[in-house]
């Protein structure tokens, strides 16, 4: 079965990458999901639960080249695109690429940087190339961005845009360890195992097949509508200012086939959107003020839409 | 939160309302309406004074209270020594002497003072559960308790039941929806049907099916206690004879058809063979006593009653009063007759109303009413009595005309002498078997118990006849008229007075038909006793009113409707099932997700529209049924394969999906019998 590649792909990665991520398995699970969909992840959380160290594991993993990235207010655009600089020996302009150029690009605390440094960012996130004085450079394949913020700390950062929030293809929160899993990982470090520790186990080919079976993954016409459904009820619901666009529908079939693909299956069921649902879309819900007021988050939105939409029951050639 | 204060209080309202058997709405809305309002108000400005609010809301309800009801005690509405002896008076008596009145009850502080004294507390631990507990149920249930108590005092019946049950139920549904946790993802519609079908069924019964009315008050066993050392005032009758120029009482009607001939003093029901006694279930006279079940037209009649003779314990009455304004009397429901709780002085004056039967043709052939009483004992009557009663009637069956017979026979074969007379069983012996010579009262006791041998209801009554002559606009009454006379109990027309003596000449009374209609019904007795016919209708009354509750029929109905449910919803599933089983393909497979998924819906397992078998199968292990969670997990990896998986399902796919379906059922026959009973006769999850 063809989809066996894809799951020994993501055991692989994600034996690896639990190594020193501890305790968190649904949050490496939906990390590799986004890889394999050839998504990009923003994991936010509060400071000190392994946001980088996650997506360090995960560059580390893969045999590919991978840079890491601290956004600062004085990043600069080119610093990340990359600058043409003249030589003087040559006499020609000799593009000096940033650090954007690799297969995992770590972008840690993206809200520090400014919004022109993030904008920079927008191009090759979507388009997967870099155009620098009128000249486009692509970026190398597979690409991935995991970007890191910090939702509490909101002096000195530049909250990211809806239009770029909407590039990721799923926003995940790390959240608190139980006790075991902490002790766990006090003694990882006690003995040194961090992420520098860790070895390539999957190798860029590899991923790249695993990449091409997921996207030939079957979806049946009702599990489309079905997305479509949970999108469109989004847009409706009486706490969202703006909802998810075909973009998150999109998203959320494509996170769903990379779920799938992880369990070995060869077709996406109505359980796998459901999985995916949350990280796939709350991030790209922008709520009304008096829902803001009341404290109500995305992510219940998207549950109680969840629990609301009537889940497929028949394929669409039996209907 | 002002919503839910305000519901708690509404809810103690409506309670607090249910008292309206007893009190009348008119009377209680004011005062418990200004009670509710000052309480939420209190309620609400506290909010900040959360250890204080229990005591500022109960002082302010108190207030509102005595504000209310005790303003007269106050001095410039602060409350006095006596307001608070009055009101603690209220919380430890008023109860009592409400049960002890007619009802509606007299609309005064001293008997209503215990329902907003029971609605202030509703209000408080219901206002404090919803604040602090956010609990709708517990709020809810100091008001009910109030619910509870008022229907032990008196049960609403017929659309005031049914609107008083719906409004507290609107609040009780409308708090638990306003209260309801936000995080709750089913909708308010989800709520309906259960409101609906109770309203559904709380309408129908309360309007359709004729109800008899409350099985049980608390009323019933309170009585006001009255001494038993009093004059009769059958034993002052040769006294007021010896003095017949001392006036007793005036009387000045509201109009000159009003005059009654009669006054009735007391009623002697009671005989022992030595003493007339009159009867024991004394009350506190309410605002107004309901007209006679009669079927004769009745009006209602007025005049107001000036006391002439002190120390007065015995009110002139009628058969039937309505209403007395001025006084306070207590009242002999059954017999009439009106008591004051101590002497009243010489100037007293009270306005009577009563109810007055109108009476057309003759009463001849009409049936004696046992049901009225009136067979109160005879003690043990002398040999000779029984056989000159049978003898009087020559056999005669029991009614109206044989009563009748006999009056006639006393008439024609005793006569009237004045003297001393005497009331016991040796000096009516002697009267009637010895010298057949007696006082008027002799004349009236003697057929009374006659009657009673003859199986007639009979009373004794002492009173006065209304004198001829006016003066001043008024009728004065005076010893001289003073009568004892027997009445009857005659069906459909109640009390018919007597004159077996021949010694009630008639006064200026209007007679009101039934005088004229016993004359006439003597006019036509016949100059032999024969058994009369029973005039058709008049013996066995038979208006709706008095039909039984028609208690066999319901029974069945209801057990016919009990048995289609319990056969019928097992049955249609059963039917259900096998359709869903034989659908081809991939249907099948999808039929077994809809019996599993309704199956465990039955047993109160969590669902929304938005689950599928997995979810499905958690919820059932959360809902303490992990024993199905297998079946269903087989079931939802079948259903993925034959529904998305894009291939073309498989022969015996549907099989598998069944035979899962048969696992959820297996683990569900581990619950107890009970559980799987009510989830066989559910009939919810046969709704699509």
């Amino acid at each position: 079965m063809n989809q066996m590649r894809a799951a020994a792909v993501f055991s692989a990665i994600s034996a690896n990458v639990q190594l020193v991520v501890r305790g968190k398995p649904d949050v490496v699970r939906l990390a590799i999901v986004a890889l394999l969909a050839e998504g990009h992840l923003l994991v936010e959380d509060v400071p000190g639960l392994g946001k980088t160290t996650l997506a360090r594991c995960l560059a580390r993993s893969i045999g590919g080249s991978w840079s890491r990235i601290q956004f600062t207010p004085d990043l600069l655009p080119g610093d990340i695109t990359g600058v043409t600089v003249y030589h003087q020996k040559d006499e020609q302009f000799t593009f000096h690429p940033g650090a954007v150029f690799a297969n995992v690009v770590v972008a840690d605390e993206i809200n520090r940087g400014t919004p022109k440094t993030q904008a920079a960012m927008l191009e090759v996130m979507s388009e997967r190339h870099v155009t620098v004085d009128g000249v486009s450079h692509e970026v190398p394949s597979p690409f991935l961005v995991v970007a890191t913020q910090n939702p509490i700390e909101m002096e000195g950062t530049y909250r990211l845009p809806e239009a770029q929030l909407d590039r990721f293809l799923l926003r995940l929160s790390v959240g608190y360890p139980d006790l075991a899993d902490e002790v766990s990982i006090i003694m990882n470090n006690c003995t040194g195992m961090d992420a520098d520790r860790l070895h390539p186990v999957v190798q860029i080919a590899e991923l790249v097949e695993a990449i091409n079976e997921v996207r030939g993954l079957f979806v049946d016409g009702a599990i489309c509508e079905y997305a479509a459904r949970i999108c469109a009820a989004t847009r409706l619901h009486a706490s969202v200012r703006f909802g998810a666009s075909p973009r998150g529908s999109i998203a959320l079939v494509r996170a769903a086939q990379a779920l799938a693909a992880t369990a070995g299956r060869s077709f996406v069921t109505a359980d796998d959107i459901k999985y995916v649902a949350v990280p796939a879309l709350a991030h790209r819900l922008v709520l009304t003020a008096e829902a803001e007021l009341k404290q109500r988050s995305a992510a219940d939105v998207v549950a109680e839409v969840l629990a609301t939409t009537p889940a497929p029951t028949m394929s669409a050639a039996g209907r | 939160m002002k919503l839910p204060v305000a519901l708690v209080v509404l809810a103690a309202t409506v309670a607090g309302l249910c008292f309206a058997p007893v009190f009348g709405v008119g009377a209680l809305l004011p005062v418990i309406a200004v009670v509710a309002v000052v309480t939420a108000v209190a309620a609400l400005l506290c909010q900040s004074l959360v250890s204080w609010r229990p005591l500022v809301v109960t002082l302010a309800g108190l207030l509102a209270v005595v504000e209310v009801l005790l303003f007269p005690t106050t001095v410039a509405g602060l409350p006095t020594l006596t307001t608070l002896t009055q009101l603690a008076e209220g919380a430890t008596e008023s109860w009592q002497l409400t049960l002890q009145s007619t009802w509606p009850a007299r609309p005064e502080a001293g008997l209503m003072l215990f329902v907003p004294l029971l609605v202030v507390p509703a209000c408080v631990f219901g206002l404090e559960i919803v604040l602090r507990l956010q609990k709708p149920v517990l709020a809810l249930v100091p008001s009910f308790l109030v619910v509870v108590l008022s229907q032990l005092f008196g049960a609403l019946t017929g659309l005031a039941a049914v609107v008083a049950a719906l409004s507290y139920v609107a609040v009780a549904a409308i708090l638990f929806v306003v209260t309801r946790p936000s995080d709750e993802h089913q909708s308010a519609q989800a709520f309906l049907p259960a409101p609906l079908v109770v309203t559904a069924v709380v309408v129908v019964i309360g309007l359709l099916v004729p109800m008899p009315g409350p099985a049980y008050s608390l009323k019933q066993d309170q009585l006001v206690p009255v001494s038993a050392r009093m004059t009769s005032p059958l034993d002052e009758v040769g006294h007021r004879h010896a003095r017949p120029d001392a006036p007793v009482f005036s009387v000045r009607p509201s109009c000159d058809e009003c005059v009654p001939d009669r006054w009735p003093i007391v009623v002697l029901d009671t005989y022992d063979g030595v003493t007339w006694a009159p009867g024991s279930r004394y009350r506190r006279l309410g605002t107004e006593l309901e007209p006679p079940d009669l079927h004769v037209p009745v009006q209602r009649r007025d005049a107001v009653i000036s006391l002439r003779e002190p120390e007065t314990r015995w009110l002139p009455s009628q058969t039937w009063p309505a209403a007395v304004r001025g006084a306070d009397p207590l009242v002999e429901e059954t017999e009439g007759s009106l008591l004051a709780e101590s002497p009243l002085r010489t100037d007293v004056g009270y306005g009577l109303s009563w109810w007055e039967p109108t009476v057309g043709g003759s009463l001849d052939g009409f049936a004696i009413d046992p049901r009225r009483g009136g067979l109160g004992g005879i003690g043990s009557p002398p040999p000779g009595v029984t056989e000159l009663a049978a003898g009087a009637v020559k056999g005669v069956r029991s009614s109206f005309t044989s009563a009748l017979q006999l009056e006639r026979f006393l008439r024609e074969n005793y006569r009237r002498v004045d003297g001393p007379g005497g009331h016991s069983w040796p000096q009516l012996r002697r009267f009637l078997l010895d010298t057949k010579e007696g006082t008027s009262e002799q004349f009236a006791a003697a057929y009374v118990v006659l009657a009673r041998t003859l199986g007639i209801p009979a009373r004794l009554v002492v009173g006065y006849r209304t004198p001829e002559r006016k003066s001043g606009g008024e009728y004065v009454v005076h010893n001289g008229d003073v009568l004892v006379w027997p009445e009857v109990a005659v069906a459909g027309v109640g009390w018919v007075p007597l004159d077996p003596a021949g010694a009630a000449p008639r006064g200026a009374g209007k007679d009101n038909g039934l005088t004229a209609a016993t004359q006439n019904a003597r006019d036509q007795l016949p100059p032999a006793p024969v058994d009369p016919p029973v005039a058709p209708g008049t013996s066995a009354p038979a208006d709706a009113e008095h039909q039984p509750f028609p208690l066999l029929t319901t029974l069945i109905t209801v057990a016919a409707l009990v048995l289609a449910w319990l056969a019928g919803v097992p049955g249609a599933k059963w039917v259900r099932a096998r359709l869903r089983r034989r659908q081809p393909g991939s249907a099948a497979v999808h039929g077994a997700w809809l019996e599993a998924r309704d199956r465990l819906r039955e047993h109160r397992v969590r669902h929304t529209a938005g689950m599928t078998p997995l979810e499905m199968a958690a919820a059932a292990a959360e809902a303490g049924l992990p024993a199905t969670a297998n079946g269903m997990r087989t079931l939802a990896s079948t259903m993925d394969i034959a529904m998305w998986s894009g291939t073309a399902p498989g022969p015996h796919l549907g099989d598998h999906a069944w035979a899962a379906v048969r696992e959820v059922r297996r683990g569900l026959r581990q619950r107890g019998l009970p559980a799987r009973v009510r989830a066989a006769v559910d009939p919810r999850t046969l709704k699509a």
